[in-house]
């Protein structure tokens, strides 16, 4: 049981390296093939189900720069794995590298309470939340384009820019009348 | 660490002497991080783990960068000219590739807005034409208003009194010739049917045509519209009576049965 630290290596020369958390393991493999379409960089795409990761590979994990929790909206599952997941996480991730994936936030069968929980839950760590559309290739190649937007930030490779300065206007607020009961 | 990362495939076709001061620089540089690195791994405290601190910690942080953008002093890559020129060359071409793919937006928008605009200049147009119609109308109408004279007036009603006169005349001479040959006076009637000779023996000899009695009720309904009731006599025949009432063109005192009167057409 060890906490995945941001710092704990040096990092790789030219490499930007990404770590997709999702426990069904639908969507990554899709998100991690548009992902690696990026030329300018050398893109490391890790998959995992949870954290915390497993000790055998320690020694050949490159140094993550971006922690994407992928929650299934349709899921109850989904979310609480992610919420349990965090907890293996070293705060100084959440200082801009983390964020959230929600998919299948349009579907009907969704109810609003788990879509005020992920808010609450992503506003509570300052992490900017995004959502995706997982059916259409289009959409996939748009998640990967807003996370690699993040990831060029929390790997370094933009001057003048840090992840904690992105997070900070990125960050997912929760609206003031989220906890009111509404009236309709 | 990314921009001295990103010079180096650049001096690949730099001079040997340029290109070994870059590896040099890069070789300091990474020094450095190294340091740092191990300086972050000595001193790293156990962190929080509630959102409260977690709040702390990222205002902290944020305050430290602050802090160290603003005591950062920008400084030149290298004194080379030749990476300098390099590094100018590419950031520039990316700038262009930047500012085309702007030029080519801003294209497309003014194309949609000038489409906007032709189709908006159209509709004006069109207002204006009905505008100046509207107008033309106007001016017209009030051409007509300042022509018309009294005389002409007079003279326009005159003709439309003479219209309806020759149209009321013919309407009279219509209506005698038809009730003439379509309901005769019972005298020439009974000639003709047989069947009704014993009855028509009977009648008085001075009775009264149809036409006559339309035109007692006609008059009474004009000349005293207060009590149009025409009083029924000997004179009147009276299956013209019932016809009269039965088609709704008099009707019946209500409570004199021998009285009638001409039907409120109006």
């Amino acid at each position: 049981m060890s906490l995945l630290k941001p710092f704990s290596k040096l990092p790789t020369l030219n490499t930007a390296s990404i770590l997709l958390v999702e426990s069904e393991e639908q969507f990554q493999q899709s998100l991690a093939d548009a992902l690696l379409e990026e030329t300018a960089v050398t893109m490391n795409v890790r998959l995992a189900k949870s954290l915390p990761l497993p000790k055998e590979n320690e020694e050949s994990r490159p140094r993550i720069d971006l922690v994407v929790f992928i929650i299934n909206l349709t899921s109850e599952l989904s979310f609480q794995s992610a919420e349990a997941s965090l907890k293996h996480l070293d705060s100084g991730y959440f200082l801009g590298k983390v964020c959230f994936l929600v998919i299948n936030a349009r579907n009907a069968s969704v109810p609003i309470e788990r879509l005020d929980a992920v808010r609450r839950l992503a506003a509570s760590l300052h992490c900017p939340l995004l959502f995706a559309e997982d059916q259409t290739p289009d959409g996939v190649t748009n998640a990967a384009e807003r996370l690699l937007t993040i990831l060029k930030v929390a790997a370094g490779r933009v001057p003048m820019a840090t992840a904690l300065y992105l997070s900070n206007l990125t960050r997912c607020t929760v609206p003031p009348d989220i906890d009111q009961p509404s009236f309709d | 660490m990314a921009e001295v990362g990103a010079d180096e495939q650049a001096a690949a076709e730099l001079s040997e002497a340029a290109h070994t001061e870059l590896l040099n620089l890069c070789e300091e540089q990474y020094a450095q991080l190294e340091k740092l690195q191990n300086d972050i791994l000595l001193s790293e405290p156990g962190f929080g783990e509630n959102p409260q601190e977690q709040s702390v910690n990222r205002l902290i942080a944020t305050e430290a960068e602050l802090k160290q953008w603003l005591t950062v002093e920008p400084k030149l890559l290298t004194a080379n000219s030749g990476v300098l020129l390099q590094e100018g060359k590419k950031e520039i071409l990316k700038l262009c590739s930047e500012l085309e793919m702007v030029v080519s937006c801003y294209e497309a928008k003014r194309a949609k807005l000038r489409e906007t605009k032709e189709l908006e200049q159209k509709w004006l147009e069109e207002k204006k034409q009905a505008l100046v119609a509207a107008s033309d109308h106007v001016k017209r109408l009030q051409i007509e208003k300042e022509q018309i004279s009294e005389q002409s007036i007079l003279q326009d009603t005159k003709v439309k009194i003479q219209k309806m006169k020759v149209y009321q005349e013919r309407l009279m001479e219509c209506l005698s010739e038809m009730l003439e040959s379509h309901v005769p006076l019972p005298e020439s009637d009974s000639s003709a049917n047989k069947k009704k000779k014993n009855a028509t023996q009977e009648f008085n000899e001075d009775l009264i045509s149809l036409n006559e009695i339309l035109e007692l009720l006609m008059n009474k309904a004009l000349e005293t519209p207060h009590d149009p009731y025409v009083t029924i006599d000997s004179t009147f025949w009276p299956p013209y009576i019932e016809m009269l009432l039965r088609y709704c063109i008099a009707v019946r005192h209500q409570e004199d049965n021998f009285k009638i009167r001409l039907e409120a057409f109006c």
